[in-house]
């Protein structure tokens, strides 16, 4: 069997509450085993209702949190700190407003060293596969939402990563522009054939986009379900939703989140 | 619309705009009132605003006037800058460290809420009666609002991006370089502000209370002499000079924000 | 499956944990005191020892609790005149654009002045009494509260003005009661807080100036007298009083935000 580019073995992950007094330290566990091979090339999101874990899971991918226990390997080499190979997207663009679009894009090559021009050169070209070359020497502030997205996914693929991972991108984008902006990133990933993880609380995007579903369970959260979609891709050629396959792999996914969620809500009510 | 608001409508092209002639008509209102009243009163007392003139005349002709000007212009300046010098990396090394900073701020805020007035007695027993003392007094407070007020900033400004730095695995040194630094300058500047504010009344406290020099030993003198128009003169350039620290910090400010437009 | 999230509990950590630190630097800053003054003349730092006794001795023969008093009954006498005259300056001025272009600049212009400056000249107008003491702290606190009140009044408080008045709160006063000056309190409240820091200066200055009472006077004559110990013993209460002082109108400050996050 071929490795796995990705690997998740045995994440768990709880936090402090607020505490009432300094002798009272409750946990609340939030993930509470997650297991997960994530092939290479493969486009694997991420869902499940909220508080599960789905941004606290990725930010243990990219080492910015501890796991409580489990490893993270990537290529089978155990990783433990924020590396070059593993590149993310933030769901609120993350660039810095007192940078140009330019030196955003080039900020993550600069600190590894490369010199200044070819830095230039490399984000240029990046600018170009998102189509906002004509705005290298703006700053944030002067774009939409959905550019400045553009300019953090021009941001993260220029540093060459293997794997990347993104913390609903499209979550603050308007609903057309996010129509958009998911063929994009289709035709991107195709281009680029990198390792994503992409993370959302829409279903539909969370079909539309995967090689695979990732269902997670209401806190402490593990893997419900992991459904595979094979539904014919460029997915951007044809109506994905009007594909019959793609009805039942919704319906499969939506009756196991449904039936968590109110689950979770009798039990909260009963407790 | 009543006709109060055709009026200001006409009215709002040029300078005949209210805010323009509303303030220099009370200006005007002020002064010919002030005059009036101040020519009954006592010269020992009080100074109409004709005095004022004259008595400005006078102090800059003997000289008088622009040595006193020099002296607290030049330990200001010094002071602030030496301030601005020592502050601003005192506040990112504060930064570095949540501990140092926590134990460290009440005894810093402790020294900074202190009157300084009554450290004089201290100051002279330390430094002696001179220039060094007064510079003391000038710098330490103010450097002590520019370090914590940097230190804020540095702490604070946008842990979401210093987070998007770390993913891209970038080295703490660089991270407060290209983040922590710019995104802390609406504080540094804040500290700026304060510091200079807490600069200015420190050089005129040491010429004042240490020694008796400068502007503020010219307000001591000519208020012990009951020569209230000089007094006045003295505190009218001081006011200047603020406000010109004040504008000038502005000025500065927009320069360093020009990212914002 | 029903699931509710498992809380667990951990071994506690203790307040005692997070005041170690400060507790620390806290001896070592008295053990290295200590050590220095057995080196250096206890004219210029006396020993830790020496400043407790100092101490001791002032409360004991009263003079400290009587300076204590002068001084709080000047600065409340001066802040509560000072919020008055603010908040109604205040109010004038961040509802009606003709009292702000007329009146605002004489407040830019006060507040640039440092109040130190001012003193001779209102001491010599007002007499060396109560009067004019009680005008220097009010000089020195009005600007900051009448500049809150009135920026906090002029921006709208959004929607909670329509909702009132769809209410049936009528007139500029009852609107100015039940919303406006409610939603402004956290920015009064900052005003006041920089306010209080200012009043305590002015207080400190005029009994400096004057040498007639309070703790401004204490010091100042044990510092004429070269007793650098009870100079100490004397600066602690004032620089605790000024931040005392603001944590309490901190404190005020939570206890009406406590509706924010």
């Amino acid at each position: 069997m071929r490795e796995s580019k990705l690997s998740l073995v045995g994440i768990t992950k709880s936090f402090p509450l607020a505490q009432r007094r300094s002798t009272d330290t409750t946990r609340l566990q939030v993930i509470g085993g997650v297991d997960l091979e994530v092939a290479e090339n493969e486009f694997v999101t991420v869902i499940g209702p909220s508080g599960c874990g789905k941004t606290t899971l990725l930010k243990i991918i990219a080492c910015l949190l501890p796991a409580d226990s489990g490893q993270v390997r990537v290529d089978g080499r155990t990783v433990t700190e924020p590396g070059p190979e593993r590149a993310m997207v933030f769901q609120s663009f993350g660039l810095f407003p007192w940078k140009t679009v330019l030196d955003n894009v080039r900020f993550p090559l600069l600190t590894r060293r490369m010199p200044g021009a070819e830095a230039t050169e490399v984000a240029m070209t990046y600018l170009r596969k998102v189509g906002l070359e004509r705005f290298a020497h703006s700053h944030p502030h002067q774009l939409s939402g959905g550019m400045q997205q553009r300019v953090g996914l021009a941001r993260a693929l220029a540093t060459e990563p293997d794997v990347l991972l993104m913390d609903e991108p499209f979550g603050a984008i308007d609903a057309q522009t996010r129509e958009l902006m998911q063929e994009e990133l289709m035709r991107l990933w195709q281009e680029t054939r990198k390792t994503v993880v992409f993370v959302t609380h829409d279903l539909d995007e969370a079909v539309l986009l995967a090689d695979r579903v990732l269902l997670l369970s209401p806190a402490p959260s593990r893997v419900r379900q992991l459904v595979p979609v094979d539904l014919p891709r460029p997915r951007w050629e044809y109506d994905v939703r009007a594909h019959p396959g793609f009805a039942p792999i919704r319906a499969e996914l939506w009756n196991a989140l449904r039936g968590d969620l109110l689950a979770d809500r009798a039990g909260q009510a009963a407790s | 619309m009543s006709a109060a608001e055709t009026r200001t409508g006409a009215a709002r092209r040029g300078l005949r705009r209210p805010q323009y002639w509303l303030p220099v008509l009370s200006l005007a209102v002020f002064l010919a009132g002030w005059e009036l009243v101040g020519r009954g009163i006592d010269p020992l007392l009080f100074a109409p605003p004709s005095r004022v003139a004259a008595s400005f005349a006078e102090l800059a002709r003997s000289g008088e006037l622009l040595s006193a000007v020099l002296t607290t212009i030049n330990t200001l300046l010094l002071g602030y800058g030496l301030a601005i010098l020592v502050g601003i990396p005192v506040g990112v090394l504060l930064a570095q460290s949540a501990t140092a900073g926590a134990v460290l701020r009440p005894y810093f805020y402790g020294i900074f809420a202190t009157p300084r007035v009554v450290i004089v007695p201290l100051i002279i027993v330390w430094f002696g009666v001179g220039y060094p003392g007064r510079l003391f007094l000038v710098f330490l407070w103010s450097m002590i609002a520019i370090a914590t007020s940097t230190a804020d900033g540095v702490r604070n400004a946008r842990p979401d991006l210093v987070e998007v730095a770390r993913s891209y695995g970038v080295s703490r040194a660089q991270i407060a370089r290209h983040v922590q630094l710019p995104g802390s300058v609406p504080f540094v500047v804040a500290g700026l502000r304060i510091g200079a504010e807490r600069a200015v009344v420190g050089v005129i406290i040491g010429e004042m209370f240490l020694q008796l020099t400068g502007l503020g030993g010219l307000i001591q003198s000519k208020a012990q002499s009951f020569e209230p128009p000089a007094v006045l003169c003295a505190v009218v350039i001081i006011a200047v000079i603020g406000t010109v620290l004040i504008l000038s910090l502005d000025a500065v400010e927009r320069r360093v924000s020009r990212w914002k437009e | 499956m029903t699931r509710t999230p498992r809380l667990t509990r951990v071994a506690n950590r203790g307040s005692l944990r997070r005041l170690a630190p400060h507790l620390g630097f806290l001896a070592t800053l008295l053990v290295a005191w200590q050590l220095a003054a057995s080196v250096l003349d206890p004219l210029v730092l006396p020993s830790v020892t020496s400043i407790v006794a100092a101490g001791f001795d002032l409360v004991a023969s009263g003079e400290l609790p009587v300076a204590l008093g002068q001084s709080v009954l000047l600065l409340v006498l001066g802040l509560l005149i000072a919020s008055a005259v603010g908040l109604g300056f205040g109010i004038l001025i961040g509802r009606s654009r003709v009292a702000h272009w007329t009146l605002s600049p004489y407040f830019s212009a006060l507040f640039v002045i440092p109040t130190v400056a001012l003193v001779p000249l209102v001491l010599i107008w007002f007499g060396f009494g109560m009067t004019g003491r009680v005008i220097v702290v009010v000089l020195a606190g009005v600007v900051p509260i009448m500049l809150s009140v009135s920026s906090s009044l002029r921006d709208e408080p959004g929607e909670l003005v329509e909702v009132a008045r769809s209410f049936g709160v009528r007139g500029e006063l009852a609107l100015l009661r039940t919303v406006r000056l409610r939603a402004a309190v956290p920015v009064i409240m900052s005003g006041l807080r920089l306010a209080v820091g200012r009043a305590v200066v002015g207080m400190a200055v005029a009994e400096t100036y004057l040498r007639l009472g309070g703790i401004g006077a204490l010091i100042r004559d044990y510092g004429s007298l070269f007793q650098t110990a009870y100079v100490f013993a004397a600066i602690l209460p004032l620089s605790l009083l000024g931040v005392g002082l603001s944590a309490l109108v901190g404190l005020v400050e939570r206890h009406f935000q406590g509706w924010r996050s």
